[in-house]
Formats: structure tokens, C-alpha cells, sequence
């Protein structure tokens, strides 16, 4: 394996990456700085990585984000052109090569083009540069074997793009081709905290857009009237581990149907989170596939997802359309949300041979 | 902004095969599904194209239609484009 280049600058999107918030949403009082990715800058930073800011933001943003995190930014690009070029611009300024650089931003389709447009920067997500600073082409001071592996992602990342459109097929075939393993199972206690996790990082790919605690989660896992579901997701590029789960009600043991049916018997799922490691790799599909089966099995008559309306997780909606769930048209509530639902009467969306499900799960629940 | 149906679909065609990586698509008839079996439209390549379409013609489908029903086929997508250029 040749080695990763080592990273000299991080260029940061500031909109719900380095702060905490939009800085345009509230002007009186701008959102805090995000403490963990904050902290993973000034850690960068300590270690001589310049860092850089490319924002869609009046340049005043970059003076206030100055100010809330302290740092010194070697390059600042705010404005409303494409990232690619404010990139390709930093640079130039800084005098590096682009594979050099890493870029980090919450919102998909930034990521997209900056990586189809300059395939050598390094493309973070906040998750990934979370953990960033352990990864080797950052220059940790100690590099566990653990770490190695976090930092390979990115390059079986780029490995699975190449061979992704170099492939030419439908993408089940690709999803086929490449052995995706997908694992559905009951959420243990173990998982809770990558479980929080997904729930405070996962915008696009999430339909309650509210955290969830540890402490809410481990009372989920405990109630009879929760299932908890986990999804696993692994290719022959590499183990991504844990990276979505949804949270139904009900016990899924089996409720009494009755024959005459007044009204639909309906499993609500409040919540559906996917990490965006996961997207264009069939897992929230399977995942949407798999709650519909689970519940028209437990008796249900009709699955229904609440699910914020934002222009944030329309790939969300575009999930839910897809698996067949619909909202009644200009059924948006107050805050914000829209029931999206289906019969589960009929035909129901098929899961792929590569998706496992753990064996009754849910039947050993007292 | 043209808003001929012919001139819409062909765009929208060269857009999917491009946010797909697939350049057969170029070809794909107007009543193929696009989610599911037919093309296999997912959340990602479904929101390039909704971001490409919005650059192209200024129609944000995303928020304009909740239930997304505009992307059941490149037929009843080019009719919801159409309808929103001719009404602008």
C-alpha cells in the first residue's frame, strides 16, 4: 500500500461544521463553536497543519468564527462560488498541492464536488474529522493499530468511488459485485454510544432531526414497547461497522390481529438515522425494507415515519419515496414534520440477498 | 427558459445518466420507474439530480412537491418541470 500523503492544511465549512449552527440563521446572537471539532482544530493546529476557512457566509462569518474558537486561519474564502475553486484558490495562497489539503463539511453534496472536482483532496465529514486527529496522515504522536484502520477509510472510500464508476452496472449490481454485507440486529447496550452519536451527526440521512440521549437510548432498549434496530454495513473494500439504526414502537413479539379490522393497526418509527458513510450503498433502503417486513410480520397494518421536512434530509424523503411511504399532500404540521406512511397490505420492498437479519431478535424480549 | 417537453426531457436524461455514472440512461424510456427495479434511483444520485435540475431551471422539486410523486418517472418529471416553467 503506497502511504497516504501527510495533510499541511484542513480547509473548514463553517455552517454546522465549525459552528453549531447557521451564522446567518441568527444574527443577534451567532451559534456557539462546535466543541469537538473546535477542539480538533486547535489539536491540528498545535501540530503545525495550517487551518483554512471556505464558507458560504459574508466574510464577517470568518472574524466571528476567529473569535469563538480562537484559531488562526491561514486562508479564508467566503462567499457564494464553488467550493472546488475556493479550494484550488487556498492553495495557490498557501502554496500547496491539493492532496495536501483535507476538507471538511457537513453537507453531502459540497463533499461531491469538491471530491469529483479535485479527487486528491482529502474529503472529511465532521464525523470523520472528529476522529481525524488519530489518523497517520495527520501526524499523530501515537498511532494505535485501531487508528490505522480508522484511517484507511477514506482510501477504500476512494478505492470504492474508482471502481464504482468504472463499473458501468445498475447499482445493486455494483452493490453486488463489490460483496456489500449488510446486518440488521437488535441494538445492545454496547452500541449506545455510537448510537447517540449517528443522532446528533446525521442531518441528511435523518428523520427526527433531534438528538438522542444515551441515557433516553438505554431506557428504549429496556421497554417492551421499543424495538431498537441496528444496521451494520461491510464490502470487500473494508468494515464500516455500525452506521444507522431506527427506533420503532412495539415489541414486534406478535400483537393479537384482529380478523375485522376497523381501523389500521399502524408501527410508528420516530426516529431513522443513517450515517452519510452509508449513502449510495443500499442501506437505508434495506434498512426502510426491512422495518416494513418486521412490521407487517408483528401485525401492523400500515407503517408510518414522522419526519422532519427540511431542505437538509431531502435524501431522506427521497428514501422514504422510494420504500413507498407517502405524506398527505400539504400535511406539513407546525413543527416542521410530515407523517409519511404506507400500507403494508400487498406487495412489500424486497431485501437484497446480501442483507442478513439477525435471527428473531426481538422474540426473547420478556 | 425553454420549457418544450421534447428539450426538457432530453436534458433531463443526460442529467440522470450523469448523476448516475450510467451513460445508458441517456436512452431511458419515459415511463421506466426510476426508483426501485427500473433505473435504481437512490437518496444520492437523487439529489444530485434535484440539485442539478434546481441550477438548470431554478424548480426546486424538493420543496415544491413533498411526496416527491415527480420522480416516478423521467415522464411525469419532465411534466412537473414543464408545468413549472410555463407557469413562471
Amino acid at each position: 500500500m503506497t502511504s497516504d500523503p501527510v495533510i499541511k492544511a484542513v480547509v473548514w465549512d463553517i455552517d454546522n461544521t465549525l459552528l453549531d449552527g447557521v451564522y446567518l440563521e441568527s444574527p443577534g446572537q451567532p451559534p456557539a463553536a462546535d466543541p469537538v471539532l473546535a477542539g480538533v482544530l486547535t489539536e491540528l493546529a498545535g501540530r503545525g497543519i495550517l487551518q483554512a476557512l471556505a464558507s458560504r457566509n459574508p466574510p464577517e462569518a470568518a472574524d466571528y468564527v476567529r473569535s469563538v474558537t480562537g484559531a488562526r486561519f491561514a486562508a479564508a474564502e467566503c462567499g457564494w462560488g464553488s467550493k472546488a475553486a475556493a479550494i484550488g484558490r487556498i492553495a495557490a495562497e498557501l502554496d500547496l498541492p491539493v492532496d495536501a489539503i483535507a476538507f471538511v463539511d457537513d453537507d453531502m453534496l459540497e463533499r461531491a464536488e469538491v471530491a469529483a472536482a479535485l479527487p486528491d483532496v482529502l474529503v472529511l465529514t465532521p464525523e470523520d474529522a472528529a476522529e481525524a486527529a488519530t489518523w497517520p496522515q495527520f501526524g499523530p504522536a501515537v498511532v494505535t493499530a485501531e487508528a490505522r484502520r480508522r484511517g484507511e477509510l477514506y482510501a477504500e472510500r476512494r478505492e470504492r468511488q474508482a471502481a464504482a464508476s468504472a463499473f458501468g452496472g445498475s447499482r445493486d449490481d455494483f452493490l453486488r459485485h463489490v460483496g456489500t454485507r449488510i446486518t440488521i440486529g437488535r441494538a445492545r447496550p454496547a452500541d449506545l454510544p455510537r448510537l447517540h452519536e449517528l443522532s446528533v451527526r446525521t442531518h441528511q440521512l435523518n428523520s427526527a432531526g433531534e438528538p438522542v440521549t444515551e441515557a433516553e437510548l438505554a431506557g428504549l432498549l429496556e421497554s417492551a414497547a421499543h424495538q431498537v434496530a441496528t444496521l451494520r454495513l461491510a464490502d470487500d473494500f473494508g468494515d464500516d461497522g455500525l452506521v444507522g439504526a431506527a427506533i420503532m414502537t412495539g415489541n414486534g413479539a406478535g400483537e393479537p390481529v384482529s380478523l375485522v379490522q376497523p381501523v389500521p393497526i399502524v408501527r410508528t418509527a420516530p426516529l431513522v438515522m443513517m450515517s452519510c458513510r452509508a449513502l449510495g450503498r443500499g442501506a437505508l433502503d434495506a434498512l426502510l425494507a426491512w422495518m416494513c417486513q418486521a412490521a407487517a410480520r408483528a401485525g401492523a397494518t400500515e407503517l408510518a415515519v414522522p419526519c422532519l421536512v427540511t431542505d437538509r434530509n431531502v435524501p431522506m424523503r427521497l428514501a422514504l419515496a422510494a420504500a413507498g411511504l407517502r405524506a398527505e399532500p400539504g400535511a406539513v404540521a407546525r413543527d416542521g414534520r410530515a407523517i409519511f406512511s404506507r400500507s403494508l397490505t400487498g406487495d412489500l420492498p424486497a431485501l437484497p440477498e446480501w442483507v442478513r437479519v439477525e435471527a428473531t431478535p426481538w422474540q426473547a424480549t420478556p | 427558459m425553454t420549457g418544450d417537453p421534447d428539450d426538457v426531457a432530453t436534458e433531463l436524461r443526460r442529467l440522470l445518466a450523469e448523476v448516475t455514472g450510467r451513460p445508458e440512461l441517456i436512452d431511458v424510456p419515459a415511463r421506466t420507474p426510476l426508483f426501485g427495479g427500473g433505473v435504481g434511483l437512490d437518496s444520492l444520485a437523487g439529489t444530485l439530480l434535484l440539485r442539478q435540475i434546481q441550477r438548470r431551471y431554478g424548480v426546486d422539486v424538493a420543496a415544491e412537491d413533498l411526496n416527491l410523486d415527480s420522480l416516478q418517472t423521467l415522464g411525469t418529471l419532465t411534466a412537473f418541470i414543464v408545468d413549472r416553467l410555463g407557469s413562471g
